[in-house]
């Protein structure tokens, strides 16, 4: 092994930052799951009726499912029974009122994390949702925005104010009997992100919402449900982390998203969840179905993500382009590194008339991943003049790591124009050569050239969270040999 | 063992009672009835199987084909109408038998050898088999069961054929709902070189069935010039493996041209097992009707500094649905791997459809591999250029997609061998609609 790759190597060894354990009490249910449990939950959360009822049709129906194998990622069967499908940080008397009243032990959490929870918040302008384990525990800037009409609160929360939302919405967009995660998701969902953008409103600032797993043996079941009304804007961003265990945990989330008539969501996500050690030990399994319904004429649906954690990574960010006109994007940078494993892509389902789409994926795998990128591009008969443009790159460091391309197009209208091109390669000697001539480290100059090949994807990311991944990007490759 | 397909046939009751030539070698009838047994548990693969996701067998599986041939009539000028060459060695092949009077393939070249199938077993043996997967769900099964004859090519070391082979296999209307199995076995040894030409058409309407494997074995620096044509009738069923295995500095160019049939299916495996080893996998398929046309490539690249490239084009008229699936597979190992790819549709019609999945499994990093893949119409701006010269829309729209088209044509290097496809294939092409 040459220097520079030993030095490589060093750099990605480095540990996880996020990796913390918070100390404060959880109400957890017992592991297991039944329709016992899913009664509780719903209990527990004081739903109406047509929630359980609800999440009693997704729990009979996922029993009769199987988990899905045909994704390129291994790991051992998961027991379901093994799991615990509550916990909440136990309140002290009852939900907090203010920030004042949380938790201090929370708050040093997301202190730690970088959270702009308190003032800092209004100075950066972001709203935070945080979702801690599995209930909300604080919502800033609900004034402010209610002054516009936004709802943005927990789904629990959504669930009780406004019940003829939710029961219009939920599940719209990713049907209960979706898949085998969107069932599982659908029975025991504890907590997530609602964000109502009434019509002809331009949200005034970025949401954010910050998840994070902390007890042990729980699985993280949330639900984002968005909806932008006519001619309504909205930026969302997600950030995820979690603690270092050696136990493998679940995240099985859902996102749905709906864009009426002119309106534009962006929803952008930094997915930096704890990815298991360099054995592959522990680590987050991440199943994720996430999925918009651009409704209106002309409405717009951006996902922009960068998944650099979890042990395992299975995700579809998909848009389904109904109105005419509309139009879905889908920038990814999905970085693998040591034993982790990612299966990820997007869904382009073309449906109304002069809808375009455009995807542009980076995936970077060093040491022993799997990075595959997984993709389908569907023109129907009726969607005419529809236009697709796929962009999907690998960057290669190490020899021990794989790097995949699965992209899928089905086209039925013979008026659609439909582009894929795919490219792997690896960082080569004369580009490193060349920067190290200029006086540049190694760990710089990859650092560099890897940002560069990101570049089309992390400009598209709010600017707060476009530092922060460039970061993280140094961080989860550090180490890794060109 | 999970069970693929619900789809049965009475494929597995016809091997046990058909006889087969070659019944008295034990280690034939022992790998026939490996098939066999395989071919009883998986059945012909359902849709639900990933590589036949787009692919339904499910009529063919119900059309009750005959497996008995009744003596043909054929007459040599219809062979020399239905062949692309005019000077080839020509073996002929006629409702799935060998045919002797028909076929040309005396005073032979030094070095070269062709033989019926049904009369080399025992040259075979030692690598028959060899170059395919028995396993994977598809016809390889069905095929290895009830395979009755077909070519065997040698050409012996350090001799370069210079007489294009033409492996001319006929379904004619004297059995029409015929079906047949055949194996060709092309084996070049340590330097040789051929080219060969499979051709496979009807003459007069016929609804049969031709499930076809031809294994390629090249041996170092062996090269092989390797064309096949499919232009059977629009009610015949074409389902074929085309699968090779590479030495060192082997280069294998193959050109796939799919124009007939109703339902056609192509498994194209290229296994670079050999470093310097090279493969070139063309392909054109144009399809109108309710045709439906697959091409399934795959290229293994298993040791360092291999090659590939790969262009498949498509036309689609009519209500016909076109499916390509390509996949570059590049092992830990394979190192300094060069791989190109690309698929081009033009949609002609409103009711066609295309499906298409190039992929790239990559577990080496010192490579480079790129794919691309486009689906689209004729261009406005072409179409009136053309139109303004004065063409009309129909002459036009013909041109355009024979430009589209001529691509693959243009990357034949042999003047004889291209002529004889345009022809074939001019008068196939959509006169634009």
């Amino acid at each position: 092994m040459t220097d520079e790759s030993q030095q490589l190597e060093s750099i990605t060894q480095k540990e996880y930052k996020a990796g913390f354990v918070t100390d404060i009490e959880a109400d957890s249910l017992p592991p297991g799951l039944s329709e016992d449990v899913v009664r509780e939950i719903s209990r527990i959360k004081g739903e109406p009726e047509f929630m359980l009822e609800w999440r009693l049709k997704a729990y009979r129906h996922w029993l009769t499912m199987e988990t899905p194998e045909w994704a390129h990622v291994h790991y051992p069967a998961i027991n379901y029974q093994d799991i615990s499908y509550y916990s909440a940080p136990k309140k002290k008397d009852d939900a907090p009122k203010s920030l004042d009243e949380v938790d201090p032990e929370l708050l040093k959490t997301y202190e730690k994390l970088g959270v702009p929870l308190d003032e800092r918040a209004r100075l950066a302008g972001v709203a935070v949702d945080a979702v801690f384990d599995s209930v909300s525990v604080a919502s800033t800037f609900q004034d402010k925005l209610a002054e516009e009409g936004i709802i943005f609160m927990p789904i629990s929360q959504a669930v009780h104010e406004h019940p003829e939302l939710v029961e219009q919405y939920i599940g719209s967009v990713v049907p209960y009997k979706d898949n085998y995660y969107a069932a599982l998701n659908s029975a025991v969902f504890s907590d997530g992100s609602f964000v109502y953008i009434p019509k002809g409103v331009r949200c005034p600032m970025e949401l954010s919402t910050y998840f994070r797993i902390n007890a042990a043996n729980t699985g993280q079941f949330e639900r984002t449900l968005i909806i932008a009304d006519d001619d309504a804007y909205v930026s969302y961003l997600e950030g995820c982390t979690a603690p270092m265990r050696d136990e493998n945990q679940l995240h099985a989330a859902v996102v749905e998203l709906v864009a009426n008539d002119r309106a534009e969501i962006k929803y952008s996500t930094v997915q930096n969840w704890y990815p298991g050690d360099e054995n592959g030990k522990g680590g987050i399994y991440n199943f994720v179905t996430k999925r918009a319904a651009c409704r209106g004429e002309s409405s717009k649906v951006s996902w922009t993500q960068v998944e650099t954690g979890s042990a395992i990574t299975w995700k579809y960010p998909s848009v389904v382009l109904q109105g005419d006109n509309s139009v879905g994007e889908f920038y990814s940078v999905a970085v693998t590194n040591n034993m982790q494993q990612a299966d990820t892509g997007t869904k382009m389902i073309h449906l109304g008339k002069n809808t375009s789409s455009t995807i542009i994926s980076k995936g970077i795998s060093a040491g022993r991943s799997q990075n595959a990128y997984r993709g389908l591009v569907r023109v129907t008969p009726k969607a005419e003049n529809a236009r697709n443009y796929t962009e999907c790159d690998s960057l290669l460091m190490g020899d021990k790591c794989g790097a995949h391309t699965f992209p899928y197009i089905e086209v039925k209208n013979p008026t659609a124009q439909v582009e894929h091109e795919a490219s792997t390669s690896k960082i080569s000697e004369d580009q490193l050569f060349y920067c190290k001539q200029r006086g540049l480290d190694t760990e710089d100059a990859v650092s560099m050239i890897v940002n560069g090949f990101c570049k089309e994807v992390i400009r598209e990311l709010p600017m707060e969270f476009a530092v922060e991944a460039q970061n993280l990007l140094g961080l989860s490759l550090e180490g890794s040999v060109g | 063992m999970k069970q693929l397909t619900e789809i049965t046939t009475p494929f597995s009751e016809v091997a046990k009672t058909v006889s087969l030539p070659g019944a008295g070698l034990d280690w034939l009838t022992q790998l026939r009835q490996q098939a066999l047994g395989l071919f009883e548990r998986q059945g012909l693969p359902a849709k639900k199987v990933e590589d036949w996701k787009y692919t339904s067998l499910w009529q063919l599986s119900r059309e009750g084909f005959t497996h008995d041939a009744k003596a043909s009539t054929l007459q040599a000028s219809e062979v020399a109408d239905a062949a692309v060459l005019e000077d080839a060695y020509r073996v002929v092949i006629v409702d799935g038998r060998f045919n002797a009077e028909l076929s040309n393939i005396e005073g032979l070249e030094s070095g070269l050898t062709i033989k019926p199938m049904a009369e080399a077993w025992d040259q075979a043996e030692k690598l028959l088999g060899q170059q395919i997967d028995l396993d994977k769900p598809g016809l390889n099964a069905l095929n290895t069961m009830l395979m009755q004859d077909g070519a065997y090519i040698h050409v012996a070391a350090d001799n370069s054929i210079t007489k294009t082979i033409e492996l001319l296999v006929i379904s004619t209307a004297d059995n029409d709902r015929l079906a047949s199995h055949l194996r060709h076995l092309v084996h070049l040894e340590t330097g040789a070189k051929a080219t060969l030409v499979e051709n496979y058409v009807s003459v007069g309407e016929t609804q049969g069935f031709t499930n076809v494997v031809t294994e390629v074995n090249l041996a170092d620096n062996a090269s092989l010039n390797h064309f096949k044509l499919q232009h059977e009738s629009l009610g015949h069923y074409h389902i074929a493996t085309l699968a090779s295995k590479q030495a060192e500095g082997s280069q294998w160019h193959t050109n796939n041209i799919s124009l007939g049939s109703k339902l056609a299916r192509n498994d194209i495996h290229s296994q670079l097992l050999g470093e310097q080893s090279h493969v070139t996998l063309d392909g054109l398929y144009l399809v109108t009707g309710d045709q439906h046309v697959d091409n399934h490539t795959r290229i293994d690249h298993a040791v360092p500094n291999t090659t590939s490239d790969e262009v498949y084009k498509g036309v689609l008229d009519g209500k016909s649905h076109a499916v390509f699936n390509g996949k570059v597979f590049v092992h830990q190992d394979a190192q300094k791997t060069d791989s190109s790819q690309s698929n081009k549709n033009l949609l002609l019609s409103r009711s066609s459809e295309i499906d298409t999945k190039p992929e790239l499994e990559i577990y080496a990093d010192d490579v480079k591999c790129a794919h691309g893949s486009t689906v689209g119409q004729i261009d406005q701006q072409q179409l009136f250029f053309l139109r303004a010269r004065g063409l009309d829309e129909t002459a036009a729209r013909s041109l355009l997609t024979y430009a589209f088209a001529v691509d693959v044509l243009q990357r034949i290097k042999s003047e004889p061998i291209r002529q004889g496809l345009s022809n074939v294939i001019e008068k196939r092409l959509p006169k634009g609609a």
